[in-house]
């Protein structure tokens, strides 16, 4: 057996939609519906600054689920997202705590809240590995390869599919309605808290209703693609489209673009390669954010270069480096 | 000497000993036995292995949390992983130059993309550190799932370089380690001014001439150096937690940048060596979550415990303060009740003090108990008296309260009727110095705004009873012109 | 709104009474007594930290107070906070945001739209009378980023307009812009006061600051002078205002501070 498996092109462009539509090209649906939703929230913890924030809820759910895990010893959705917010909510406090009794920055809070929970999860599935069914490569990898196998929901003589995709779709539909009906204070709480404070819009109010709003995703997507590639799909997502577009509205739509293009891409590739398959989603969406970096039509680097070369002084100011300059006084 | 020690180590012992993982059936009380007594080459690298963790973590940890770029660690330690495939990937078996290049390699590419990231698009710097850890990572787990699908890829060990394992450290691992803690020591010794410069204000450094972009890009090759030294004993996803917390919990106990350098090293090294401890006790557990429990365990301590900043020595003394203003005030109010009458009997009755603390009888025959316990009272059964302490303390406070409140209409031309309440707060905040300055700017001191006289003290009574105050107190300007 | 904007010559627009406010337990201000009368643009000045910001925040609501009250309109602010209008500093928000310079100024309304809903075409129009007044209707559907720095702050004018408040707050609107803007800034204020808002603009030139506006307000860390410009202005009362802090006060705000008891 070798590295890298020899290329059938048939193996892996014909077949994960035609006999093992079954497996891969569900694989590639859940990872689909993980990445889309993962990204609609990660949009805002982009512009918000909060990216690392994302980082530190989906390690600190780790401890949550091992532990609701191991009171119920089932993988009731509901148990563990009880313990996933508990846990995301715990995080906020400590890191709150943190920066408010010491004189330690944000920062060095986040990073010791949230390593200190992780820890703790990964200590708790190791102690109780026998009574957990949960391990660490799991906490790692997701399981995803696991969900075809799982018995598909029937109702009524339809074929709905596996749990997880249910409820990834469950989520991703929540997700959407809460979008859609707080556009408005999410915006503007994102972009000028003190004009929204100003105008009555409740900004910590918001900002509690977002992290539950992340835990309940990062949850969802816990099991398929592990607590750490959550991120990724956190934010990859969000930061291409940032590069394709300068409004909100089309950057959601091309979020959505890109979660679908790195879902089907990684699970050829995972096909290809044989190898993990959430870890060849994120590297696929890594790629995709590359493609757009290199030759994105407004913010490529490409393009850019090629137009500065003809002298175009329009593109020069669009380069930030050189408009920050400008703004400069 | 780290790589003194390992050379020394490594020639006496070969590495035959098996892993700590494979020894299933033995109690925790006999492996704790074997840790202790140190009786076994493994126990032996492990512990060496993680002093040698601490002190090179801990140095570099500093530098991140007094620049407060904690989470480029946090990016620079996930996005070793890709390197680390690589390496193994190099020869096939664990080979530990190897995977040292490979993940330094990484970890530099890492912390390079994040820079160009941010400098030619416009996303934030925290945007760019997170995609990089996570693109990083995901294609580290790639790579090693591929590398385990072959028949040595099991065997090999590589799935303890995510969570870490002590005892998995070979006299290898203990060269690399001991070099690279000796080349850190050695450079952040010879540049420690240089360094702290560039960390606390890299503009002036820039002013002096020093060449800012090679030392900040020199600290990331040994921040890089560190983390990757580390990973097998603390694993990829914590190692960044031995870099903040030990340094964090250091920046508690100490306000000075050198002594945060030895603190940190020092509490890098305990938890270090904890965690390799615990870790021990049981059968297959990692190593880095004890580690980094330990150290948080050592950070939840001194949060609560340290003597300057720790939450309960802060709480204790608030506390204190507390007592003492409300000593203050019944003071006060005993004053106020003695000038109602115009100074004419030296004793007043616990009702009208009652009366004009506003408060509770019980509330306030517990402050008179108080105030007799440190002597500025006597008590009889429903009368009290101040004893010249307590008449010494009384006017001192009256004073501050009165000259506030002129301060603040004189100078500051506040209506009169609004100087109360901030006098109320302030009077207990004034020190010495500051009753000085304030007798000195205000011309006339005899009565305040709304026409009461300010007592005064003769200086020479003044100095007679300081300090009589009892647990918390802090003298309360005591002022009076001579 | 035509009920509401009716105003009783009795109600002052903006009420403060023994404003003090601490910032990380460090008191900034202390005391604070003004009555701002209606219809008048009013100018607060002062050296560099004579918290001139955080007055405007606290009486906002923006930032707790440690004692005394603020109304607008006879209520408390935050009762009355669609009257108030609000333009922040230019450097406050992030202008690589994904919105065009319509968001922007839509945003002004939501405090109006109410939960749940989405801007009307009544809004639209609005928030296009409003870009038109600061001559950026042409610049309406591009995104932020694109703008200079008068263009911006034309912008968030033009946001505050949208609000249509009674009584604004302006954080320095003049930084950072060039002359044209500036005084088309000043031509739209003085249309506002005229119509009968009240308008309290923090500024920190002194020289133009006389000519701008009717009132002034010269603040060091507590009112030093409010009034009419030509009784305010005077050599005396300016280097009271600008001639050194009242140092005692600066002590004291620290030895709060280092005990923690004003909280």
């Amino acid at each position: 057996m070798t590295l890298i498996p020899e290329f059938q092109a048939h193996r892996v462009f014909v077949e994960p939609w035609t006999t093992e539509l079954g497996s891969h090209g569900l694989m590639a649906l859940v990872t689909f519906l993980v990445g889309a939703t993962c990204g609609l929230i990660g949009n805002f913890l982009i512009l918000r600054r909060m990216a690392l924030v994302g980082d530190a809820i989906s390690h600190s759910v780790l401890p949550g689920i091992a532990l609701a895990f191991l009171i119920t010893g089932s993988r009731g959705i509901g148990a563990m997202v009880l313990g996933a917010m508990v846990a995301a909510w715990l995080t906020h406090g400590l890191i709150e705590l943190i920066s408010r009794h010491s004189r330690l920055k944000q920062d060095a809070a986040i990073g010791i809240a949230f390593s200190t929970l992780f820890a703790i999860g990964v200590v708790l599935i190791a102690v109780f590995a026998d009574k957990v069914d949960l391990d660490q490569d799991c906490v790692l990898n997701g399981e995803l390869p696991m969900i075809p196998l799982e018995p598909p929901v029937r109702l009524g003589g339809w074929v709905l599919g596996p749990p997880p995709l249910l409820r990834l779709v469950g989520v991703l539909v929540v997700s959407l309605v809460l979008l859609v009906t707080f556009y408005k204070e999410l915006l503007i709480t994102s972009f000028d808290p003190g004009l929204a404070a100003c105008l009555g819009i409740r900004v910590g109010a918001i900002h509690h209703g977002l992290m539950l709003w992340l835990a309940m995703v990062v949850v969802a997507s816990f099991e398929a693609v592990g607590a750490i590639l959550v991120i990724a799909l956190l934010i990859l997502p969000g930061a291409t489209a940032s590069l394709l577009t300068d409004r909100m509205v089309p950057r959601l739509a091309w979020t959505t673009v890109h979660a679908a293009l790195s879902a089907i891409s990684g699970m050829h590739l995972s096909v290809a390669l044989d190898c993990s398959p959430a870890g060849a989603t994120v590297v696929a969406g890594a790629g995709w954010f590359c493609v757009v970096w290199l030759f994105s039509p407004t913010e490529g680097l490409i393009p850019r270069a090629w137009c500065l070369r003809r002298g175009s002084v329009d593109s020069r100011l669009r380069s930030p480096e050189l408009r920050q300059h400008n703004e400069s006084p | 000497m780290g790589l003194g020690c390992a050379v020394l180590l490594a020639s006496a012992f070969s590495a035959q000993a098996a892993k700590i993982g494979d020894l299933t059936q033995t109690r925790w009380t006999e492996q704790a036995w074997r840790f202790v007594t140190l009786s076994d080459p493994v126990v032996r690298y492990a512990c060496l292995g993680t002093l040698l963790l601490g002190i090179s973590c801990g140095l570099l940890g500093s530098f991140l949390v007094v620049r407060r770029m904690a989470l480029l660690g946090d990016a620079l330690s996930h996005a070793v992983l890709p390197g680390v495939a690589l390496g193994f990937l190099w020869n096939l078996e664990k080979d530990p130059l190897a995977i040292f290049i490979g993940a330094l390699l990484a970890g530099l590419a890492g912390s390079a993309t994040v820079s160009i990231l941010t400098r030619t698009t416009r996303l934030k710097e925290d945007t760019a550190l997170g995609m990089v850890l996570a693109s990083f990572f995901g294609l580290g787990l790639c790579l090693m799932s591929m590398f385990q699908r072959l028949p040595t890829g099991n065997k090999s060990g590589i799935e303890t370089f995510l969570f870490g394992q002590a005892a998995a450290l070979g006299p290898g691992d203990i060269q690399v380690m001991g070099a690279v803690t000796l080349v850190v020591v050695g450079l952040l010794g010879l540049g420690y001014k240089e360094f702290l410069l560039v960390s606390f204000d890299p503009g002036f450094a820039r002013v002096l001439a020093l060449p800012t972009v090679w030392f900040e890009r020199l600290l990331v090759m040994l921040l890089a150096f560190a983390v990757v030294s580390a990973l097998q004993a603390v694993g990829v996803v914590l190692v960044s937690a031995m870099l903040i917390i030990p340094a964090a919990t250091a920046s508690l106990l100490t306000d000075r940048f050198h002594r945060v350098l030895v603190w940190s090293s020092c509490l890098g090294m305990i938890s270090g060596l904890s965690g390799a401890f615990l870790s021990f006790l049981g059968t297959r557990l990692p190593t880095g979550p004890f580690m980094v429990l330990s150290a948080s365990l050592l950070f939840a301590l001194a949060l609560l415990f340290s003597p300057r900043q720790g939450i309960v020595p802060r709480w204790y003394r608030q506390r204190s303060q507390r007592v003492r203003i409300e000593r203050e005030n019944t003071l006060k109010a005993i004053y106020q009740v003695l000038e109602s009458d115009g100074f004419a009997s030296e004793t007043i009755t616990v009702a009208a003090l009652t009366a004009r603390r506003r408060l509770a009888l019980a509330a306030v025959e517990a402050e008179i108990r108080s105030l007799v316990a440190v002597e500025f009272a006597t008590a009889s059964r429903d009368r009290v008296a101040l004893t010249p302490s307590g008449w010494l303390r009384a006017c001192a406070i009256v004073r501050n309260h009165r000259l506030w409140e002129l301060y603040l209409t004189h100078a500051a031309q506040i209506a009169p009727d609004h100087v109360h309440d901030d006098a109320e707060k302030i009077e207990h905040v004034l020190g010495e110095a500051m009753v000085r300055e304030l007798e000195r700017r205000l011309p006339r001191i005899d009565t305040d705004p709304h026409g009461r006289p300010i007592p005064s003290l003769p200086a020479s009574m003044a100095g007679a009873h300081l300090g009589a105050g009892g647990a918390g107190d802090r003298p309360v300007g005591y002022g009076g012109r001579t | 709104m035509s009920l509401e904007t009716g105003n009783p010559a009795n109600v002052p627009p903006l009420e403060i009474h023994d404003l003090t406010v601490a910032y990380r337990n460090k008191p900034v201000l202390w005391g604070i007594d003004l009555v701002a009368p209606a219809g008048k643009l009013i100018g607060i000045v002062g050296p560099n930290g004579a918290g001139k910001s955080t007055l405007i925040k606290a009486c906002m609501g923006l930032l707790p107070c440690s004692s005394g009250w603020v109304t607008a309109f006879g209520r408390p602010v935050t009762q009355s906070l669609k009257r108030v209008g609000y333009v922040p500093q230019r450097e406050s928000v992030d202008w690589d945001f994904p919105v065009s310079v319509m968001d922007v100024v839509l945003m002004g309304r939501y405090g109006r739209i109410g939960l749940f809903k989405r801007p009307s075409p009544e809004d639209r129009r609005i928030a296009r009378d409003c870009l038109e007044q600061v001559q950026m209707l042409p610049f309406a559907e591009r995104q932020i980023s694109n703008l200079s720095g008068g263009q911006q702050q034309r912008v968030f004018l033009a946001r505050a307009l949208a609000q249509e408040s009674d009584l604004y707050f302006m954080d320095e609107p003049f930084t950072g812009v060039d002359a044209a803007t500036e005084s088309a800034i000043i031509a739209l204020l003085q249309g506002l006061r005229s119509r009968g808002k009240t308008i309290l603009v923090v500024h920190h030139d002194l020289p133009t600051a006389r000519t701008y506006f009717d009132w002034l307000l010269l603040l060091n860390m507590r009112v030093v002078a409010f009034g009419p410009t030509e009784e305010v202005f005077t050599p005396d009362l300016l280097q009271k205002t600008y001639g050194g802090r009242l140092t005692i006060l600066s002590e004291v705000a620290e030895a709060v501070r280092g005990q923690g008891t004003l909280t």
